[in-house]
């Protein structure tokens, strides 16, 4: 698996984007086709046992427990496309929530609280990064270790405490809804247009796919390697701040344990979606079904056999079964 | 165009609301402890379970976060609610968190408990409340005296006692201990001596005892009132080696005190009955959805619990029940 990266061409592949990078192909991949056939077999299996799981109703209900997941998916989608990885989102989230929590009980305006809170994410990515792509210390290594330190932090500042009785103008923001669909959905949307725009449209997801490839080629044919490294970091910060405010305002509650195993969901997300966990390959359209596929199973399976200790179990079949379609289905590792 | 759009979303989000069951058709009864899989709320369960039996028309299911997170707690209630439950019983965690969705689930007409513990009373129908503070308190002091008693008659119990409490400010402690201190009146003899903060620390529990039976050499009993408060004394009575002459009592789950009661440190534990308290909530549940539980009532029959007091919006289970060397190896929570 190891030599994989090494036998890649790296050049063709921004003169063939359709094959190559497939972040630009309009039909699905292989594994996106998989995922459409599992949904689609999911979603029949519900049809048939418990119809009133695909009223509207209930999915948009549903759906408010997965945005902040979602969100969060969008920058790793892109930092696992660079062979990278953040492990340390679930604990930004709980910094950030923290903060949050903790200013709002300085009497700090809540706007100011909102802006702090996205400071504290974007310094905790912006760490991450400065490690990363400045002192090169190999990525799972980095957001391990803040990934411990982040909670610890949150721990410590907050004593465990949690704080809540937010007011209602912010708790909306969470729990609120525009013309019938959630708050959180529409800045999701709004974001998966904007980064999905910016990575086809910009020469920026040709660079992404280069750098997991080869990231030493890469260096030599002139894209600032590190640059761009060190801001995908701090947006997955920022990311993870934003989606703390979220479940804050929809849970109306600040504490340390917020977030507490999101990382695992969100990898096990982009990876199901076909991104290769090797970098070079992978795209949103594949994470955004990655992120649907889990969602709708957790929920099924919750809603069908009420047994919340099935949750984790399915999430680490979800990953197994990921990682197997990606070694099975991707033509290189032939 | 935006109002009519409006409009529309409006009327699409108000479509669900599930009533109250009609004859014939099954309640729905969601049980949601505080975390699932943990021994106090699986006997909860048992006794739920049974009630569920009893009472042909209920289809129970139990469920909560198997880490004890309030958030994931909520989620169920919402998801319970989409799916048309009929009646939740919550234990909340952290009422903060659950309210919410525990008034949402109200208003979309599913009737909501709590057991176990509160919430706001505008979060839910009624409480099932385990055991009223006055009942605690009286049940501590009446232990206490019968087992400094002896053989002798309660009344008679002599001697110096002391309360090891929580923190000074614990609301739910500072109850019982004005229970205790008026119970106490009942035995003359027993004198109370002095009430000691833990903070919510096993080893402070544990150093204010040494320090009680150092200043009150013949003190006679130690109340440990908090879950820390009550193996800390225990731990600091049996090193001295007083097991026996110093009684120490409590509220615990039978299996953390278990130890200390086969090896004579405590003779008597204080816990209500949790399976009751499960059966209990399935049968007020099952009455609040059938219309035959209604605010205003003041007494509801449960089963084999028979007629039970009905205070405000709190059903009294009022079933205390004292674990002692002879009855606690029959309890596993």
């Amino acid at each position: 698996m190891s030599t994989e990266q090494l036998d890649k061409p790296i050049i063709e592949q921004p003169a063939k984007p359709s094959k190559g990078s497939a972040l630009r192909g309009i039909l699905p991949s292989r594994q996106e086709i998989v995922l459409l056939v599992l949904l689609a077999g999911l979603l029949g299996l519900a049809y048939a046992l418990s119809p009133n799981f695909l009223t509207p109703t209930a999915q948009i209900g549903l759906s408010t427990h997965v945005w902040e997941l979602a969100l969060i998916a969008l920058p790793m989608t892109l930092i696992i496309l660079t062979a990278g990885i953040d492990l340390s989102v679930g604990s930004t989230m709980a910094l950030s929530a923290v903060t949050f929590g903790l200013s709002y009980q300085a009497h700090l305006p809540i706007g100011v609280c909102a802006l702090l809170t996205l400071a504290v994410g974007g310094l905790a990515g912006a760490l991450n990064g400065f490690f990363v792509a400045y002192v090169r210390v190999h990525p799972l290594i980095a957001t391990l270790a803040t990934l411990a330190a982040y909670r610890g932090i949150a721990e410590g500042l907050s004593l465990g405490r949690p704080v809540s009785g937010f007011p209602d103008s912010f708790t909306q923001l969470g729990q609120g809804t525009l013309l019938g669909f959630p708050i959180p959905g529409l800045i999701f949307l709004v974001f998966l247009v904007a980064i999905g725009l910016c990575v086809t449209r910009l020469p920026l997801g040709l660079w992404l796919s280069a750098i997991g490839y080869n990231e030493t080629a890469a260096r030599y044919s002139g894209i600032a390697v590190s640059k761009i490294k060190f801001w995908l970091y701090t947006s997955s910060g920022l990311m993870a701040a934003l989606a703390a405010l979220l479940f804050v305002a929809r849970r109306n509650t600040a504490k340390a344990d917020v977030g507490a195993g999101m990382e695992l969901g969100v990898i096990t997300a982009v990876v199901l979606g076909g991104t290769s966990i090797f970098g070079g390959r992978g795209r949103l359209f594949g994470t955004v079904l990655g992120v649907l596929l889990i969602h709708e199973t957790r929920e099924f399976v919750s809603w069908q056999w009420n047994r919340d200790e099935l949750n984790l179990i399915v999430i680490g079949m979800l990953l197994i079964l990921s990682v197997l379609a990606d070694s099975l289905l991707s033509p290189k590792a032939r | 165009m935006l109002c009519v759009s409006v409009l529309t979303a409006g009327c699409g989000t108000k479509t669900t609301s599930t009533s109250g069951a009609t004859a014939g058709k099954p309640v729905n009864v969601y049980l949601l402890p505080k975390q699932k899989g943990i021994a106090y709320f699986t006997s909860c369960d048992q006794g739920a379970e049974q009630a569920a039996k009893e009472l042909s028309d209920v289809n129970l299911v139990y469920d909560g976060p198997t880490d004890g997170a309030p958030e994931e707690a909520a989620s169920l209630i919402e998801s319970w609610t989409l799916k048309g439950a009929n009646v939740i019983c919550v234990s909340p965690d952290d009422p903060n968190v659950l309210s919410p969705a525990m008034i949402k689930a109200r208003q979309q007409g599913v009737h909501v408990l709590t057991w176990d513990a509160d919430a706001p009373p505008a979060s839910r129908e009624f409480f099932v409340d385990q055991a009223t503070s006055e009942q605690i308190g009286d049940a501590l002091v009446d232990t206490m005296a019968k087992d400094i008693a002896g053989t002798a008659a309660p009344t008679d119990a002599t001697g110096k006692v002391a309360i090891v409490t929580a923190t000074l400010t614990a609301s739910n402690q500072n109850e019982w201990i004005k229970y205790i201190e008026d119970r106490l009146k009942k035995y003359p003899k027993l004198q109370l001596v002095a009430i000691k903060p833990s903070n919510d620390n096993q080893n402070v529990a544990f150093q204010v005892t040494q320090d009680l039976m150092k200043t009150y050499p013949d003190l006679k009993g130690v109340f440990g009132i908090s879950s820390v408060a009550f193996p800390g004394a225990a731990e600091a009575i049996k090193q001295a080696g007083k097991s026996g002459q110093v009684l120490v009592t409590g509220l615990s789950t039978p299996n953390d005190m278990k130890p200390y009661v086969m090896g004579g440190t405590v003779k008597s534990v204080i816990l209500w009955n949790t399976q009751d308290l499960g059966y209990l909530t399935v049968y007020a549940a099952e009455a609040v959805a059938t219309g035959k539980l209604k605010p205003g009532a003041t007494t509801f029959h449960a089963g084999r619990l028979g007629d039970l007091k009905v205070d405000g919006d709190k059903i009294l289970l009022g079933n205390i029940l004292v674990f002692n060397k002879d009855n606690i190896n029959h309890y596993n929570f």
